[in-house]
Protein backbone atom coordinates (compact mmCIF):
# COMPACT_ATOMS: atom_id res chain seq x y z
CA UNK A 1 0.00 0.00 0.00
CA UNK A 2 1.23 3.27 -1.31
CA UNK A 3 1.52 6.30 0.92
CA UNK A 4 -0.14 9.52 0.78
CA UNK A 5 1.15 11.67 -1.88
CA UNK A 6 3.22 8.93 -3.20
CA UNK A 7 4.00 8.09 -6.59
CA UNK A 8 2.36 4.60 -7.79
CA UNK A 9 2.53 4.23 -11.55
CA UNK A 10 4.93 5.86 -13.48
CA UNK A 11 6.28 5.86 -16.93
CA UNK A 12 9.64 7.85 -16.79
CA UNK A 13 11.83 5.20 -16.47
CA UNK A 14 15.59 5.89 -15.67
CA UNK A 15 18.49 3.43 -15.69
CA UNK A 16 20.26 2.68 -12.55
CA UNK A 17 23.37 4.21 -14.04
CA UNK A 18 21.15 7.54 -14.68
CA UNK A 19 19.93 6.99 -10.84
CA UNK A 20 23.26 6.75 -9.10
CA UNK A 21 25.05 9.57 -11.21
CA UNK A 22 22.38 11.45 -12.70
CA UNK A 23 23.60 11.87 -15.58
CA UNK A 24 21.27 12.64 -18.19
CA UNK A 25 21.31 11.97 -22.05
CA UNK A 26 24.55 13.21 -23.19
CA UNK A 27 25.24 15.69 -20.73
CA UNK A 28 28.35 15.65 -18.43
CA UNK A 29 26.63 17.12 -15.44
CA UNK A 30 26.48 15.35 -12.32
CA UNK A 31 24.29 15.48 -9.14
CA UNK A 32 23.56 13.67 -6.06
CA UNK A 33 20.26 12.96 -4.66
CA UNK A 34 17.03 11.29 -6.21
CA UNK A 35 15.33 12.61 -9.18
CA UNK A 36 12.58 15.17 -9.68
CA UNK A 37 9.46 14.57 -8.47
CA UNK A 38 6.35 14.10 -10.80
CA UNK A 39 7.27 13.22 -14.70
CA UNK A 40 4.20 13.49 -17.24
CA UNK A 41 2.20 9.79 -17.52
CA UNK A 42 2.33 9.44 -13.15
CA UNK A 43 -0.14 8.36 -11.68
CA UNK A 44 -0.03 9.85 -7.90
CA UNK A 45 -1.87 8.19 -4.28
CA UNK A 46 -4.04 10.59 -2.89
CA UNK A 47 -6.40 9.35 -0.46
CA UNK A 48 -7.60 11.98 2.03
CA UNK A 49 -8.98 10.80 5.10
CA UNK A 50 -12.70 11.37 6.34
CA UNK A 51 -12.54 14.90 7.93
CA UNK A 52 -9.67 16.41 5.75
CA UNK A 53 -10.39 18.80 2.90
CA UNK A 54 -10.00 16.76 -0.37
CA UNK A 55 -8.69 18.23 -3.78
CA UNK A 56 -12.18 17.65 -5.35
CA UNK A 57 -13.82 18.93 -2.20
CA UNK A 58 -11.18 22.36 -2.42
CA UNK A 59 -12.06 22.34 -6.02
CA UNK A 60 -16.07 22.53 -5.45
CA UNK A 61 -15.11 25.19 -2.37
CA UNK A 62 -13.64 27.40 -5.00
CA UNK A 63 -16.15 27.31 -7.95
CA UNK A 64 -18.87 27.61 -5.77
CA UNK A 65 -16.72 30.66 -3.68
CA UNK A 66 -16.66 32.14 -7.30
CA UNK A 67 -20.12 31.69 -7.96
CA UNK A 68 -20.70 33.93 -5.04
CA UNK A 69 -18.10 36.24 -5.99
CA UNK A 70 -15.78 35.69 -2.82
CA UNK A 71 -12.15 35.33 -3.93
CA UNK A 72 -9.40 33.54 -1.58
CA UNK A 73 -7.93 35.74 1.45
CA UNK B 1 13.44 55.32 -56.43
CA UNK B 2 11.67 57.93 -55.29
CA UNK B 3 12.66 59.51 -51.83
CA UNK B 4 10.51 62.15 -50.13
CA UNK B 5 12.55 64.57 -48.60
CA UNK B 6 11.95 66.89 -45.77
CA UNK B 7 11.52 63.64 -43.56
CA UNK B 8 13.46 60.77 -42.53
CA UNK B 9 10.01 58.76 -41.75
CA UNK B 10 10.15 55.91 -44.90
CA UNK B 11 11.66 55.69 -48.50
CA UNK B 12 9.29 54.44 -50.79
CA UNK B 13 9.76 52.25 -54.17
CA UNK B 14 8.44 53.16 -57.44
CA UNK B 15 5.51 51.09 -58.07
CA UNK B 16 6.51 47.96 -60.17
CA UNK B 17 4.82 47.97 -63.86
CA UNK B 18 2.85 45.04 -64.32
CA UNK B 19 3.67 42.91 -67.34
CA UNK B 20 1.86 40.11 -68.52
CA UNK B 21 3.97 38.57 -69.61
CA UNK B 22 3.54 34.46 -69.46
CA UNK B 23 0.02 34.99 -67.44
CA UNK B 24 -2.59 32.92 -69.33
CA UNK B 25 -6.24 32.32 -68.81
CA UNK B 26 -7.00 29.33 -66.93
CA UNK B 27 -8.60 26.54 -68.89
CA UNK B 28 -8.31 23.64 -67.00
CA UNK B 29 -11.87 22.12 -65.54
CA UNK B 30 -13.12 21.81 -62.49
CA UNK B 31 -11.06 18.95 -60.32
CA UNK B 32 -8.64 18.22 -63.61
CA UNK B 33 -5.00 19.61 -63.75
CA UNK B 34 -5.13 20.27 -59.32
CA UNK B 35 -5.43 17.73 -56.57
CA UNK B 36 -8.33 15.92 -55.56
CA UNK B 37 -9.49 16.77 -51.91
CA UNK B 38 -5.89 18.13 -51.98
CA UNK B 39 -7.57 20.50 -48.31
CA UNK B 40 -8.52 16.95 -46.62
CA UNK B 41 -5.16 15.42 -47.87
CA UNK B 42 -3.46 18.27 -46.13
CA UNK B 43 -5.53 18.28 -43.27
CA UNK B 44 -4.77 14.55 -42.93
CA UNK B 45 -1.02 14.71 -43.59
CA UNK B 46 -0.61 17.69 -40.60
CA UNK B 47 -2.50 15.65 -38.15
CA UNK B 48 0.14 12.55 -39.04
CA UNK B 49 3.06 15.02 -38.74
CA UNK B 50 1.83 16.39 -35.86
CA UNK B 51 1.65 13.21 -33.76
CA UNK B 52 4.81 11.96 -35.27
CA UNK B 53 6.97 14.77 -34.39
CA UNK B 54 5.01 14.49 -31.16
CA UNK B 55 7.23 11.00 -30.81
CA UNK B 56 10.93 12.86 -31.43
CA UNK B 57 9.80 15.24 -29.02
CA UNK B 58 8.67 12.70 -26.44
CA UNK B 59 12.51 10.80 -27.44
CA UNK B 60 14.66 14.11 -27.11
CA UNK B 61 12.50 14.93 -23.61
CA UNK B 62 13.12 11.88 -22.52
CA UNK B 63 16.98 11.68 -23.14
CA UNK B 64 17.88 14.72 -21.68
CA UNK B 65 15.13 15.53 -18.97
CA UNK B 66 15.47 19.61 -19.15
CA UNK B 67 12.93 22.13 -18.48
CA UNK B 68 10.97 19.82 -16.20
CA UNK B 69 9.65 21.62 -13.17
CA UNK B 70 7.27 19.75 -10.99
CA UNK B 71 4.90 21.23 -8.66
CA UNK B 72 2.52 20.92 -5.89
CA UNK B 73 -0.03 23.60 -6.39
CA UNK B 74 -1.80 24.15 -2.84
CA UNK B 75 -5.93 25.26 -3.70
CA UNK B 76 -6.40 28.43 -1.82
CA UNK B 77 -9.51 27.84 0.22
CA UNK B 78 -12.42 30.33 0.35
CA UNK B 79 -12.19 32.83 3.74
CA UNK B 80 -13.58 30.79 6.95
CA UNK B 81 -12.36 27.64 5.42
CA UNK B 82 -9.83 25.97 7.92
CA UNK B 83 -7.79 22.88 6.97
CA UNK B 84 -7.67 20.56 10.57
CA UNK B 85 -4.47 20.42 12.09
CA UNK B 86 -2.13 17.76 10.59
CA UNK B 87 -4.01 17.07 8.21
CA UNK B 88 -3.04 16.84 3.98
CA UNK B 89 -3.73 19.90 2.11
CA UNK B 90 -5.25 19.76 -0.87
CA UNK B 91 -3.01 19.85 -3.26
CA UNK B 92 -3.05 19.53 -7.37
CA UNK B 93 -0.09 18.07 -8.28
CA UNK B 94 2.11 18.59 -11.86
CA UNK B 95 4.76 19.60 -14.18
CA UNK B 96 5.11 22.54 -16.52
CA UNK B 97 7.96 20.85 -19.26
CA UNK B 98 9.34 23.31 -21.34
CA UNK B 99 10.21 22.26 -25.07
CA UNK B 100 12.50 24.25 -26.64
CA UNK B 101 11.54 26.09 -29.91
CA UNK B 102 12.43 28.39 -32.68
CA UNK B 103 9.60 29.43 -33.41
CA UNK B 104 8.61 31.96 -31.00
CA UNK B 105 10.51 34.80 -29.37
CA UNK B 106 10.82 33.63 -25.54
CA UNK B 107 12.55 30.31 -26.92
CA UNK B 108 10.10 28.28 -25.24
CA UNK B 109 6.72 26.62 -25.08
CA UNK B 110 5.55 25.52 -22.23
CA UNK B 111 3.14 22.61 -21.51
CA UNK B 112 1.31 21.91 -18.24
CA UNK B 113 0.40 18.11 -16.92
CA UNK B 114 -1.60 17.77 -14.26
CA UNK B 115 -0.96 14.35 -12.84
CA UNK B 116 -3.87 11.43 -12.64
CA UNK B 117 -5.36 11.01 -9.51
CA UNK B 118 -5.20 14.49 -8.51
CA UNK B 119 -9.45 14.06 -8.25
CA UNK B 120 -10.44 10.89 -6.50
CA UNK B 121 -14.40 10.09 -6.19
CA UNK B 122 -14.14 8.19 -3.36
CA UNK B 123 -14.81 11.15 -1.08
CA UNK B 124 -17.99 11.93 -2.94
CA UNK B 125 -21.10 11.05 -0.43
CA UNK B 126 -24.42 11.31 -0.96
CA UNK B 127 -27.43 12.91 1.51
CA UNK B 128 -26.60 9.92 3.72
CA UNK B 129 -22.77 10.57 3.93
CA UNK B 130 -22.72 6.86 1.68
CA UNK B 131 -19.79 7.17 -0.64
CA UNK B 132 -20.56 6.68 -4.34
CA UNK B 133 -18.80 3.80 -6.51
CA UNK B 134 -20.25 3.04 -10.13
CA UNK B 135 -23.78 1.78 -9.56
CA UNK B 136 -24.72 0.84 -12.77
CA UNK B 137 -23.86 1.95 -16.53
CA UNK B 138 -25.89 1.89 -20.13
CA UNK B 139 -24.85 3.34 -23.41
CA UNK B 140 -25.96 3.96 -26.56
CA UNK B 141 -23.70 4.38 -29.98
CA UNK B 142 -21.46 7.39 -28.70
CA UNK B 143 -21.29 7.95 -24.86
CA UNK B 144 -21.69 5.56 -21.57
CA UNK B 145 -23.95 6.65 -19.15
CA UNK B 146 -22.31 5.99 -15.54
CA UNK B 147 -25.14 6.07 -12.55
CA UNK B 148 -23.30 6.58 -9.30
CA UNK B 149 -24.37 4.81 -6.37
CA UNK B 150 -26.54 7.33 -3.90
CA UNK B 151 -29.41 9.12 -3.00
CA UNK B 152 -30.04 12.00 -5.41
CA UNK B 153 -32.66 14.15 -5.93
CA UNK B 154 -33.49 17.87 -7.24
CA UNK B 155 -33.18 18.77 -3.45
CA UNK B 156 -29.95 16.73 -3.12
CA UNK B 157 -27.83 16.72 -6.29
CA UNK B 158 -24.39 15.75 -6.98
CA UNK B 159 -21.87 17.72 -4.99
CA UNK B 160 -19.40 20.37 -5.72
CA UNK B 161 -17.12 19.89 -7.91
CA UNK B 162 -19.54 17.95 -9.97
CA UNK B 163 -22.31 20.83 -9.87
CA UNK B 164 -22.40 23.92 -8.73
CA UNK B 165 -26.14 25.66 -8.08
CA UNK B 166 -26.50 28.64 -9.29
CA UNK B 167 -26.01 31.77 -7.22
CA UNK B 168 -28.11 35.00 -7.93
CA UNK B 169 -27.54 35.76 -12.12
CA UNK B 170 -24.78 33.18 -11.80
CA UNK B 171 -26.10 29.97 -14.12
CA UNK B 172 -25.44 26.44 -12.29
CA UNK B 173 -21.71 24.82 -13.35
CA UNK B 174 -20.47 21.94 -13.88
CA UNK B 175 -16.39 21.84 -13.69
CA UNK B 176 -15.64 18.86 -13.68
CA UNK B 177 -17.51 18.13 -17.13
CA UNK B 178 -14.36 17.82 -19.64
CA UNK B 179 -11.96 15.72 -17.19
CA UNK B 180 -10.91 12.79 -18.28
CA UNK B 181 -11.81 9.84 -15.76
CA UNK B 182 -10.49 6.80 -15.07
CA UNK B 183 -12.03 3.83 -12.71
CA UNK B 184 -8.87 3.14 -11.06
CA UNK B 185 -10.01 2.87 -7.33
CA UNK B 186 -11.11 -0.18 -6.44
CA UNK B 187 -12.06 0.17 -2.49
CA UNK B 188 -12.45 4.00 -0.51
CA UNK B 189 -8.87 5.11 0.65
CA UNK B 190 -7.38 2.41 -1.59
CA UNK B 191 -4.46 3.09 -3.73
CA UNK B 192 -5.41 3.69 -7.75
CA UNK B 193 -4.40 0.54 -9.52
CA UNK B 194 -2.53 0.82 -12.65
CA UNK B 195 -2.59 -1.86 -16.11
CA UNK B 196 -0.95 -4.65 -14.42
CA UNK B 197 -2.29 -4.58 -10.76
CA UNK B 198 -3.59 -7.78 -10.22
CA UNK B 199 -6.89 -9.22 -8.58
CA UNK B 200 -6.12 -11.21 -5.83
CA UNK B 201 -9.63 -13.07 -6.22
CA UNK B 202 -9.17 -13.70 -9.85
CA UNK B 203 -5.37 -13.72 -10.53
CA UNK B 204 -6.34 -11.99 -13.23
CA UNK B 205 -5.35 -7.68 -14.15
CA UNK B 206 -8.30 -5.63 -13.31
CA UNK B 207 -7.95 -3.42 -16.04
CA UNK B 208 -9.69 0.22 -16.38
CA UNK B 209 -10.70 2.50 -19.15
CA UNK B 210 -10.37 6.08 -19.52
CA UNK B 211 -12.86 8.39 -21.00
CA UNK B 212 -13.66 11.97 -20.97
CA UNK B 213 -17.17 13.01 -19.43
CA UNK B 214 -18.97 15.51 -21.40
CA UNK B 215 -22.14 16.78 -19.02
CA UNK B 216 -23.65 15.95 -15.54
CA UNK B 217 -27.03 14.88 -15.00
CA UNK B 218 -27.02 16.14 -10.87
CA UNK B 219 -30.50 15.12 -9.96
CA UNK B 220 -30.20 11.47 -11.11
CA UNK B 221 -26.66 11.14 -10.54
CA UNK B 222 -25.69 10.00 -13.97
CA UNK B 223 -22.12 11.32 -15.63
CA UNK B 224 -22.63 10.77 -19.63
CA UNK B 225 -18.84 9.66 -20.80
CA UNK B 226 -17.55 9.81 -24.41
CA UNK B 227 -16.49 6.90 -26.07
CA UNK B 228 -15.17 9.05 -28.63
CA UNK B 229 -11.37 8.92 -27.35
CA UNK B 230 -11.28 6.38 -24.59
CA UNK B 231 -8.39 4.39 -23.50
CA UNK B 232 -9.08 0.98 -22.27
CA UNK B 233 -6.23 -1.30 -19.89
CA UNK B 234 -7.15 -4.80 -21.08
CA UNK B 235 -6.38 -7.69 -18.93
CA UNK B 236 -3.67 -8.64 -20.94
CA UNK B 237 -1.77 -5.38 -19.71
CA UNK B 238 -2.21 -3.21 -22.83
CA UNK B 239 -4.22 -0.47 -23.92
CA UNK B 240 -6.37 -0.23 -26.45
CA UNK B 241 -8.51 2.69 -28.16
CA UNK B 242 -10.96 2.87 -28.07
CA UNK B 243 -11.95 1.57 -25.29
CA UNK B 244 -14.17 -1.91 -25.60
CA UNK B 245 -16.20 -1.86 -22.59
CA UNK B 246 -17.75 0.53 -20.28
CA UNK B 247 -16.38 1.59 -16.66
CA UNK B 248 -16.48 -0.91 -14.34
CA UNK B 249 -19.43 -1.18 -11.66
CA UNK B 250 -18.47 -1.00 -8.04
CA UNK B 251 -15.40 0.83 -8.68
CA UNK B 252 -14.82 4.81 -8.17
CA UNK B 253 -13.73 7.03 -10.32
CA UNK B 254 -10.19 9.46 -10.29
CA UNK B 255 -9.07 12.09 -12.63
CA UNK B 256 -6.79 10.66 -15.43
CA UNK B 257 -3.58 12.96 -16.54
CA UNK B 258 -5.32 16.35 -17.84
CA UNK B 259 -2.46 18.49 -20.40
CA UNK B 260 -2.95 21.55 -21.57
CA UNK B 261 -0.17 23.56 -23.91
CA UNK B 262 0.47 27.09 -24.42
CA UNK B 263 1.57 26.72 -28.03
CA UNK B 264 0.32 28.54 -31.13
CA UNK B 265 -0.82 24.95 -32.41
CA UNK B 266 -3.23 23.88 -29.51
CA UNK B 267 -4.37 27.64 -28.46
CA UNK B 268 -4.89 28.65 -32.45
CA UNK B 269 -3.43 31.68 -31.07
CA UNK B 270 -0.70 33.62 -33.36
CA UNK B 271 1.79 35.33 -30.43
CA UNK B 272 3.14 38.88 -31.63
CA UNK B 273 6.71 39.40 -32.21
CA UNK B 274 8.44 42.24 -30.73
CA UNK B 275 12.22 41.56 -32.06
CA UNK B 276 12.45 40.05 -35.67
CA UNK B 277 13.75 36.52 -35.01
CA UNK B 278 16.61 35.93 -36.78
CA UNK B 279 17.23 39.25 -37.52
CA UNK B 280 19.07 40.50 -34.82
CA UNK B 281 17.64 42.86 -32.30
CA UNK B 282 15.40 44.36 -34.77
CA UNK B 283 12.21 45.38 -33.31
CA UNK B 284 9.38 45.53 -34.38
CA UNK B 285 5.61 47.81 -33.66
CA UNK B 286 3.26 45.37 -32.21
CA UNK B 287 -0.20 45.78 -34.35
CA UNK B 288 -2.96 43.62 -35.49
CA UNK B 289 -4.49 43.29 -38.73
CA UNK B 290 -7.94 44.14 -39.14
CA UNK B 291 -8.71 41.15 -40.83
CA UNK B 292 -7.57 39.05 -37.63
CA UNK B 293 -9.78 41.15 -35.43
CA UNK B 294 -13.51 39.33 -34.89
CA UNK B 295 -15.77 39.10 -32.02
CA UNK B 296 -14.39 36.50 -29.26
CA UNK B 297 -13.41 36.15 -26.14
CA UNK B 298 -10.12 36.89 -24.82
CA UNK B 299 -8.27 37.83 -21.42
CA UNK B 300 -7.20 40.82 -20.25
CA UNK B 301 -4.48 40.85 -17.04
CA UNK B 302 -4.91 43.12 -14.34
CA UNK B 303 -2.42 43.94 -11.51
CA UNK B 304 -4.38 46.65 -9.26
CA UNK B 305 -6.57 47.13 -11.55
CA UNK B 306 -4.32 48.07 -14.54
CA UNK B 307 -3.69 46.33 -17.34
CA UNK B 308 -0.40 44.40 -17.06
CA UNK B 309 1.11 42.85 -19.86
CA UNK B 310 4.75 41.85 -18.68
CA UNK B 311 6.17 38.29 -18.38
CA UNK B 312 7.42 38.08 -16.15
CA UNK B 313 6.28 38.62 -12.21
CA UNK B 314 7.22 38.44 -8.69
CA UNK B 315 6.18 35.41 -6.89
CA UNK B 316 4.90 38.18 -4.74
CA UNK B 317 2.62 39.40 -7.04
CA UNK B 318 -0.56 38.31 -8.40
CA UNK B 319 -2.34 39.33 -11.02
CA UNK B 320 -6.47 39.38 -11.91
CA UNK B 321 -7.47 37.69 -15.39
CA UNK B 322 -10.52 38.90 -16.26
CA UNK B 323 -12.03 36.85 -19.64
CA UNK B 324 -13.83 39.35 -21.67
CA UNK B 325 -16.81 38.20 -23.75
CA UNK B 326 -18.80 40.20 -25.89
CA UNK B 327 -22.46 40.10 -26.16
CA UNK B 328 -24.46 37.48 -27.65
CA UNK B 329 -26.65 39.94 -29.84
CA UNK B 330 -23.86 42.16 -31.08
CA UNK B 331 -24.28 43.07 -34.42
CA UNK B 332 -21.69 42.96 -37.18
CA UNK B 333 -22.59 45.67 -39.38
CA UNK B 334 -23.02 44.23 -42.92
CA UNK B 335 -21.24 46.71 -44.55
CA UNK B 336 -18.43 49.48 -43.35
CA UNK B 337 -19.28 53.21 -43.68
CA UNK B 338 -17.67 56.63 -42.92
CA UNK B 339 -20.10 56.23 -39.77
CA UNK B 340 -19.77 52.78 -38.67
CA UNK B 341 -18.09 51.90 -35.32
CA UNK B 342 -16.32 49.32 -33.28
CA UNK B 343 -17.52 48.70 -30.32
CA UNK B 344 -15.05 48.39 -27.49
CA UNK B 345 -14.48 44.79 -25.98
CA UNK B 346 -16.55 42.93 -28.70
CA UNK B 347 -13.60 42.60 -30.86
CA UNK B 348 -10.40 41.03 -29.70
CA UNK B 349 -7.38 42.96 -30.33
CA UNK B 350 -4.18 42.60 -27.99
CA UNK B 351 -1.50 44.51 -29.35
CA UNK B 352 2.31 43.35 -28.13
CA UNK B 353 0.61 39.80 -27.52
CA UNK B 354 -1.28 38.23 -29.67
CA UNK B 355 -1.53 39.10 -33.08
CA UNK B 356 -4.35 36.89 -34.11
CA UNK B 357 -6.82 34.99 -31.46
CA UNK B 358 -7.82 32.43 -34.12
CA UNK B 359 -10.21 29.38 -34.61
CA UNK B 360 -9.95 26.31 -32.89
CA UNK B 361 -10.01 22.75 -34.31
CA UNK B 362 -11.73 20.06 -32.44
CA UNK B 363 -10.87 16.28 -32.17
CA UNK B 364 -13.42 14.07 -34.09
CA UNK B 365 -13.72 10.13 -33.83
CA UNK B 366 -16.19 8.82 -36.90
CA UNK B 367 -18.11 5.81 -35.01
CA UNK B 368 -16.45 5.31 -32.34
CA UNK B 369 -18.41 2.11 -31.49
CA UNK B 370 -17.46 0.66 -34.54
CA UNK B 371 -15.59 -2.59 -34.40
CA UNK B 372 -11.74 -1.55 -35.84
CA UNK B 373 -12.93 2.09 -35.51
CA UNK B 374 -9.85 4.92 -35.00
CA UNK B 375 -9.53 7.40 -32.06
CA UNK B 376 -8.71 9.83 -34.01
CA UNK B 377 -10.96 11.02 -37.07
CA UNK B 378 -10.29 14.73 -39.14
CA UNK B 379 -10.34 17.53 -36.87
CA UNK B 380 -13.47 19.85 -37.14
CA UNK B 381 -12.82 23.61 -37.71
CA UNK B 382 -14.96 25.86 -35.44
CA UNK B 383 -15.10 29.99 -35.09
CA UNK B 384 -18.07 31.82 -34.08
CA UNK B 385 -21.44 31.79 -35.84
CA UNK B 386 -23.81 34.37 -36.83
CA UNK B 387 -27.01 34.28 -38.59
CA UNK B 388 -28.65 37.39 -41.53
CA UNK B 389 -31.03 39.47 -39.44
CA UNK B 390 -33.97 40.53 -42.16
CA UNK B 391 -32.15 44.58 -42.06
CA UNK B 392 -29.02 42.70 -43.30
CA UNK B 393 -27.15 42.35 -40.30
CA UNK B 394 -25.56 39.84 -38.70
CA UNK B 395 -25.67 38.68 -35.37
CA UNK B 396 -23.52 36.09 -32.97
CA UNK B 397 -25.34 33.00 -32.58
CA UNK B 398 -22.09 31.16 -31.19
CA UNK B 399 -18.86 31.41 -29.71
CA UNK B 400 -16.26 28.52 -30.58
CA UNK B 401 -13.16 29.93 -29.60
CA UNK B 402 -10.75 29.23 -27.05
CA UNK B 403 -12.68 29.11 -23.89
CA UNK B 404 -15.59 27.08 -25.32
CA UNK B 405 -14.21 23.38 -25.79
CA UNK B 406 -13.95 21.62 -23.44
CA UNK B 407 -9.73 21.04 -22.69
CA UNK B 408 -9.92 17.28 -23.99
CA UNK B 409 -11.85 17.95 -27.18
CA UNK B 410 -9.14 20.60 -28.91
CA UNK B 411 -6.82 18.88 -31.23
CA UNK B 412 -3.79 17.84 -29.98
CA UNK B 413 -0.39 19.62 -30.25
CA UNK B 414 2.66 17.67 -30.66
CA UNK B 415 3.62 18.39 -27.16
CA UNK B 416 0.46 17.12 -25.79
CA UNK B 417 1.17 13.79 -27.67
CA UNK B 418 5.16 14.01 -26.56
CA UNK B 419 3.64 13.92 -23.29
CA UNK B 420 0.74 11.57 -24.05
CA UNK B 421 3.95 9.08 -25.50
CA UNK B 422 5.40 9.64 -22.34
CA UNK B 423 2.18 8.19 -20.65
CA UNK B 424 2.44 4.78 -22.61
CA UNK B 425 -1.24 5.63 -23.60
CA UNK B 426 0.37 4.84 -27.02
CA UNK B 427 -1.54 7.22 -29.13
CA UNK B 428 -2.39 6.18 -32.38
CA UNK B 429 -1.87 7.20 -35.70
CA UNK B 430 -4.35 10.20 -36.61
CA UNK B 431 -3.96 8.81 -39.71
CA UNK B 432 -1.99 6.72 -42.60
CA UNK B 433 1.25 8.04 -43.60
CA UNK B 434 1.36 10.59 -46.15
CA UNK B 435 1.44 8.60 -49.74
CA UNK B 436 4.05 10.89 -51.25
CA UNK B 437 6.64 10.80 -48.42
CA UNK B 438 9.13 8.79 -50.08
CA UNK B 439 11.01 6.41 -47.88
CA UNK B 440 10.29 6.53 -44.47
CA UNK B 441 13.28 5.23 -43.43
CA UNK B 442 15.13 8.06 -45.21
CA UNK B 443 12.37 10.42 -43.37
CA UNK B 444 13.04 9.45 -40.71
CA UNK B 445 16.68 10.01 -40.15
CA UNK B 446 16.24 13.07 -41.33
CA UNK B 447 13.81 13.93 -38.56
CA UNK B 448 15.75 12.83 -35.95
CA UNK B 449 18.64 15.00 -37.23
CA UNK B 450 16.33 17.76 -37.50
CA UNK B 451 14.76 17.40 -34.28
CA UNK B 452 18.24 17.62 -32.61
CA UNK B 453 19.43 20.66 -34.35
CA UNK B 454 16.63 22.28 -33.58
CA UNK B 455 16.55 21.71 -30.10
CA UNK B 456 19.83 22.71 -29.87
CA UNK B 457 19.80 25.97 -31.66
CA UNK B 458 16.79 26.67 -29.75
CA UNK B 459 18.19 25.98 -26.69
CA UNK B 460 21.14 27.92 -27.31
CA UNK B 461 18.70 31.06 -28.57
CA UNK B 462 16.69 30.33 -25.28
CA UNK B 463 19.97 30.49 -22.97
CA UNK B 464 21.40 33.59 -24.90
CA UNK B 465 18.09 35.42 -25.32
CA UNK B 466 14.67 34.19 -23.85
CA UNK B 467 15.75 34.00 -20.58
CA UNK B 468 16.83 37.76 -20.46
CA UNK B 469 13.00 38.26 -21.18
CA UNK B 470 11.20 35.80 -19.57
CA UNK B 471 11.60 33.62 -16.37
CA UNK B 472 10.32 30.02 -15.63
CA UNK B 473 7.53 28.47 -13.60
CA UNK B 474 6.17 29.80 -12.06
CA UNK B 475 7.46 33.21 -12.21
CA UNK B 476 6.34 33.13 -15.18
CA UNK B 477 2.57 31.40 -14.81
CA UNK B 478 0.69 35.21 -14.62
CA UNK B 479 2.16 35.88 -18.35
CA UNK B 480 -0.91 36.61 -20.56
CA UNK B 481 -0.17 33.54 -22.38
CA UNK B 482 0.13 31.18 -19.09
CA UNK B 483 -2.43 32.28 -16.79
CA UNK B 484 -5.29 30.58 -19.57
CA UNK B 485 -3.52 28.07 -19.63
CA UNK B 486 -3.04 27.11 -15.54
CA UNK B 487 -7.07 28.70 -15.15
CA UNK B 488 -7.45 25.60 -17.63
CA UNK B 489 -5.00 23.02 -16.02
CA UNK B 490 -5.68 23.20 -12.63
CA UNK B 491 -9.59 23.92 -13.15
CA UNK B 492 -10.34 26.30 -10.47
CA UNK B 493 -11.39 29.75 -10.92
CA UNK B 494 -8.65 32.00 -12.10
CA UNK B 495 -9.24 34.17 -8.83
CA UNK B 496 -7.95 30.65 -7.23
CA UNK B 497 -4.66 30.17 -9.05
CA UNK B 498 -2.08 32.74 -6.91
CA UNK B 499 2.03 32.84 -6.82
CA UNK B 500 1.36 31.28 -2.89
CA UNK B 501 -0.19 28.37 -3.88
CA UNK B 502 2.55 26.86 -5.92
CA UNK B 503 5.58 24.78 -3.99
CA UNK B 504 8.22 23.60 -6.78
CA UNK B 505 10.65 20.82 -6.76
CA UNK B 506 13.98 20.76 -7.31
CA UNK B 507 16.62 18.62 -9.12
CA UNK B 508 17.18 16.43 -5.96
CA UNK B 509 13.33 16.38 -5.07
CA UNK B 510 13.48 18.96 -2.52
CA UNK B 511 10.62 21.17 -1.84
CA UNK B 512 10.94 24.98 -2.09
CA UNK B 513 8.41 27.91 -2.15
CA UNK B 514 8.79 30.70 -4.45
CA UNK B 515 6.22 33.30 -3.04
CA UNK B 516 8.54 33.14 0.45
CA UNK B 517 11.60 33.60 -1.37
CA UNK B 518 12.61 29.87 -1.67
CA UNK B 519 14.56 28.62 -4.50
CA UNK B 520 15.87 25.42 -6.06
CA UNK B 521 19.27 23.75 -4.68
CA UNK B 522 22.28 24.21 -6.33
Amino acid sequence: MADFGEIVDGTFALSQEQIDIRKYGLSDIKASGIPTVYHAGDVVNLPYASGEISTCEAMGLAWGAFSSGITPT
Amino acid sequence: MAKRSGSSFGTFGKPEQFIPKGVTPIRTEFSRGSIPDSIYSSNREAAWTRWRRGFELYCNTVATNNYSYPFDYYIPLPPGTVIPPGSNPPKIPGIFQGFPTTNKELGMHWAGVRVAGSLRFDNVRDQDGDPSPILSVTEDEDYWYVTLSGDWDSSHPLPAPLFIPPVGPIPKQYPINGEILEDRIITVGGTPITKDTIDPTTQKRYGYIQAVLVSTDEVNGILKLQKQGSVEATPDGVFRTPATRPPNVGRYLMTGTRYCCSCQDFTRRDYAYMTGLGQGNQKLFPRTKVAAIKPGRYEVMRLNGVVDNNAMTSAQVNRQMEVVSPSPDYNIPPTITPNSSTVPGTLRDNPGVFRDFGATYLRSTPLPSLEGATSEGMPSYEDYGTTRNPDGSYTITSLTDFWEPLLDELRYCKHIYAMKFAEKVFPPEPSDIPVDIGSITAWEQSLVEKTNKENEKASYALMTRGLSMMDVPPYNCQAPMMMPMSQKLFNVPSTFVRMDGFRMFDKNGKEYNPSQGGSPGI
